[in-house]
């Protein structure tokens, strides 16, 4: 079961499967290797074609989350052309962006990750039962609400965007759209239903609000014994089943953590430029390295392709610098020689380091005691990261966290739209450089794009399972869920599922097939596909 | 009853995406109320590693029975033919779409990249991909002009970018009830059902579009096609007939159509000045005419309603 995997750092390669080869010693992992197996060459498509091709093209690097792309494609050209934004522009990309993850948050909790918690391994566990009767594939009581229910922000997409996945309607210099008081009303009734249907009384028990009013671990912890709904709620049963199972146990990472941050302020980015970006931004940005928190500067992003399957390349690029790639042979997974290329997805690196990508790593920057007024300040996860720490849970819980405050978002947003402003402003084409990020649902995204003589030059893109499932670097430091997979109890050698469970919590666009090794017989002892 | 296997190649799993926002019948429902067995899913399928190897094993020895190889994403043959850029379950996808396409029942392909290449097949296409049974326009593609599953149709396209929810479960519920023998196919191998009007029947702006009130981006009202490149004369779908995510269309946002249920998507593969924006001849002559019209038809006919005065009720729009 999976994700697929978007592993593209130039815009161009592809979903499909990675496949993972752990080694295993006296139960443990003491090494493994994430290996993306498939290759499209989307970056090498866009060149030498309309500049505007990228917000086409790259929503089709992933329809998990192309309106992300999209936001990315649309401000990358904004910032190259100088274009002016409406605040009608940027509340209606704002929207759409958050409807999109959303959306997500839902369908991957009950499609992707729960149905894992249902394997036999858990079976001894007291609350085993109740995870089976809610969130079995198909016929789980709660699965099928919460994918029905994923449906939903996606509709408020749709009366924007036309139609989701894939529409282009975000445009530089604003959007397509100039939606009536029909589509806005329409949207607020979608978004309730939304609420009644799944967000209060399915997934927390109690009133949006009432969540939001929790600020610690502690508080969190009191949340859930407050009263039987919250308690038997799926979030509260999440926390409950996830402690009692062990997922705060395994799965900790490299404990840095990025996020380009997204939901450009209405009235702070109307002439979008690189530099002014961090200070518009709602959701903040920022370097999180375990300690401090760094301001994010995009020209302290590099790439390393020591160990990806392309040639002619120096490590340690940034994205502006790189060359088109030029694609190396490829192997299967058992042909591969790990100290040299065994992967399509290069790997990003932040002032040198690997960092984790996500809804972690932006719940942890929403924590940044710099943040400015017109941004999000919550201090839950900075206290859970010091108690707690990364891990499998954490990283689950990061996940679903997001939804009520992303509900409020949109509400508030739907108000703010007026209808007697302009939408769009027609910008004047030219050569040059941009720059544009978002957080997909699954983490930091960026585009980096050349202008020259009125076509694509150049054109990078860097998303969030890049981020984390890339390969080793350079220097052989092994990416995130590489790191994360270390120290990981396997139970059951031929049936991984750890495995499994930790590259789901980063929530990687993936199918990875999973081989497990003995470390002294180097015997292959099974392998599975996630 | 009927088994299905849902395999992506050079996939974005958009059509997935768009598949799960399915609402009559929801995914649920087809598979609970319409005897519809997914023998495995890339995005939802439980079994793990050997068990989808064995599951693969079984179907090409005829152990289990695929009625339907759904498949998303193109053909990735590169490089130079080996398939290599997309492994799957240790081989070449490609290798075991050769081999499961002998064994299915009847193969759908979904979306633009497996009906005929899509985006990625974009020269200079560096995956080498391809569609299922077409190469863009041409018949053909990966496994063929004279394919015939076992149930002895040709490859059944559903295509668009992504393809709408209920043009998915609607063929695969009409395969599952042994109704398939009431879809006709158009020569793309196109569902006639959803695939014979055009884009712009039930489009809002058809009174604009015959009247040549030019739209345009951010305003209200206004026909996409003479500016910002609107293919929906031009393009066969339901897109305004059933909306999509039960809400609207691209043309009702505003949003020119892409043309994407139409082989050659995206069309003048993306050059320069052919993205949002109205080709014409002697800048005012769209170079592109409705279907249906031969262009000096269609220029008389435009000229003539241009200078026709516009009635002030035409123009009129309110938020």
């Amino acid at each position: 079961m999976s994700v697929k995997e978007l592993n593209i750092s130039p815009v161009g390669r592809v979903e499909g499967d990675l496949d993972v080869k752990v080694y295993i010693d006296n139960g443990k992992v003491t090494r493994a290797h994430t290996q993306a197996a498939m290759f499209r060459g989307f970056e090498k498509i866009m060149a030498g074609k309309d500049p505007q091709s990228g917000l086409i093209v790259t929503p089709r690097i992933c329809g998990i989350c192309g309106g992300s792309h999209l936001y990315c494609a649309s401000s990358a050209l904004d910032t190259a052309w100088g274009t002016k934004l409406s605040p009608n522009a940027l509340l209606l990309r704002a929207i759409g962006q958050a409807s999109e993850t959303l959306q997500s948050i839902p369908r991957w909790y009950y499609a992707i990750f729960a149905t894992d918690l249902a394997n036999k391994k858990y079976a001894d566990k007291p609350l085993y039962k109740e995870v089976v009767k809610r969130w079995s594939a198909y016929v789980g009581e709660t699965f099928q609400i919460g994918l029905t229910a994923s449906g939903l922000p996606v509709q408020i997409y749709a009366l924007f965007g036309g139609q989701w996945p894939h529409s282009s309607y975000m445009v530089p210099g604003g959007v397509m759209c100039a939606p009536t008081l029909k589509d806005v009303t329409r949207a607020h009734a979608i978004l309730a239903q939304f609420k009644n249907d799944w967000l209060e009384p399915v997934w927390l028990g109690c009133s949006i609000e009432r969540y939001m009013e929790i600020k610690t671990w502690d508080d969190m912890l009191a949340w859930v014994d407050e009263n039987e709904s919250q308690r038997n709620s799926d979030l509260g049963l999440l926390i409950r089943a996830g402690l009692e199972f062990g997922l705060d146990k395994f799965g900790q990472g490299v404990g840095k953590f990025l996020a380009t941050g997204t939901y450009l302020h209405k009235d702070l980015y109307n002439n979008p430029t690189i530099e002014g970006r961090n200070n518009a931004l709602i959701q903040s940005s920022g370097f999180f390295d375990g300690e401090n928190y760094h301001e994010f500067d995009h020209m302290k992003v590099s790439e390393h392709v020591k160990h990806s399957w392309y040639n002619d390349q120096e490590d340690g690029l940034h994205p502006w610098d790189e060359p088109l790639p030029t694609p190396a042979e490829s192997q299967t997974l058992h042909d591969s020689d790990f100290d040299s290329q065994y992967s399509w997805s290069k790997a990003p690196r932040y002032d040198g380091h690997a960092a984790e990508a996500g809804p972690l790593a932006r719940v942890i920057m929403n924590a940044n005691p710099n943040n400015k007024d017109h941004q999000i300040k919550d201090p839950l996860f900075g206290d859970i990261i010091k108690k707690l720490g990364p891990s499998v849970f954490t990283r689950v819980l990061a996940r679903v966290h997001e939804a009520p405050r992303i509900y409020k978002f949109i509400e508030q947003w739907l108000s703010e739209i007026d209808l007697d402003g302009e939408f769009y402003t027609k910008p004047v084409e030219k050569d040059g450089k941009g720059f544009g990020a978002t957080e997909a649902a699954r983490g930091a995204l960026a585009h980096w794009i050349e202008i020259k003589d009125g076509v694509i030059k150049n054109y990078q893109v860097m998303a969030p399972t890049t981020w984390n499932v890339g390969p080793q670097d350079g220097n052989d430091n092994p990416g995130p869920i590489e790191t994360a997979l270390l120290g990981t109890k396997i139970e059951d050698p031929l049936d991984p599922v750890e495995v499994g469970i930790v590259a789901r919590s980063f929530d990687s666009c993936l199918v990875c097939t999973v081989h497990a090794h003995d470390a002294q017989s180097g015997v292959e002892l099974s392998r599975f596909k996630l | 009853m009927a088994n299905v296997l849902w395999l992506q190649g050079g996939a974005c799993s958009g059509n997935t995406m768009s598949f799960l926002n399915a609402e009559e019948p929801t995914v649920v429902e087809l598979i609970t109320d319409f005897g519809l067995n997914i023998l495995w899913h890339p995005t939802t399928g439980l079994q793990i590693g050997d068990q989808v190897q064995d599951l693969l094993k079984d179907i090409l020895e005829g152990k289990v029975q695929m009625d339907i190889l759904v498949y998303e994403g193109s053909l990735i043959q590169g490089p130079n033919n080996t398939g290599s850029m997309n492994f799957f379950a240790d081989r070449p996808m490609m290798e075991w779409i050769k081999e499961l396409s002998e064994v299915a029942g009847y193969v759908v392909a979904i979306g633009d990249c497996a009906t005929w290449g899509g985006i990625p097949a974009v020269p200079p296409n560096p995956s080498e991909s391809t569609g299922l049974q077409f190469h863009k326009k041409e018949k053909g593609g990966f496994l063929g002009a004279d394919y015939v599953s076992k149930g002895g149709l040709p490859v059944i396209n559903i295509p668009g970018c992504p393809a709408h929810p209920d043009w998915i479960t609607q063929i695969l519920v009409a395969i599952a009830v042994g109704r398939i023998g009431d879809v006709q196919i158009d020569d793309y191998h196109r569902p006639k059902t959803f695939f014979t009007n055009f884009v712009q029947d039930g489009c809002t702006n058809v009174t604009n579009f015959a009247q040549k009130v030019d739209g345009g981006f951010g305003t209200r009202g206004g026909c996409l096609f003479y500016e910002v490149g609107c293919r929906g004369p031009m393009t066969r779908a339901s897109c305004n007939n059933i909306l999509w995510n039960r809400q609207s269309s691209k043309t009702r946002t505003n949003h020119p159509c892409l043309g994407c249920t139409e082989p050659g998507f995206p069309h003048h593969d993306l050059k320069k000045g052919s993205v949002f924006n109205t080709m014409k001849y002697l800048g005012f002559l769209p170079r592109e005419v409705p279907e249906g019209r031969t262009k000096l038809a269609y220029y008389i006919e435009a000229g003539f309603q241009k200078v026709l005065p516009k009635n002030h009720k035409v123009m009129e729009t309110s938020k």
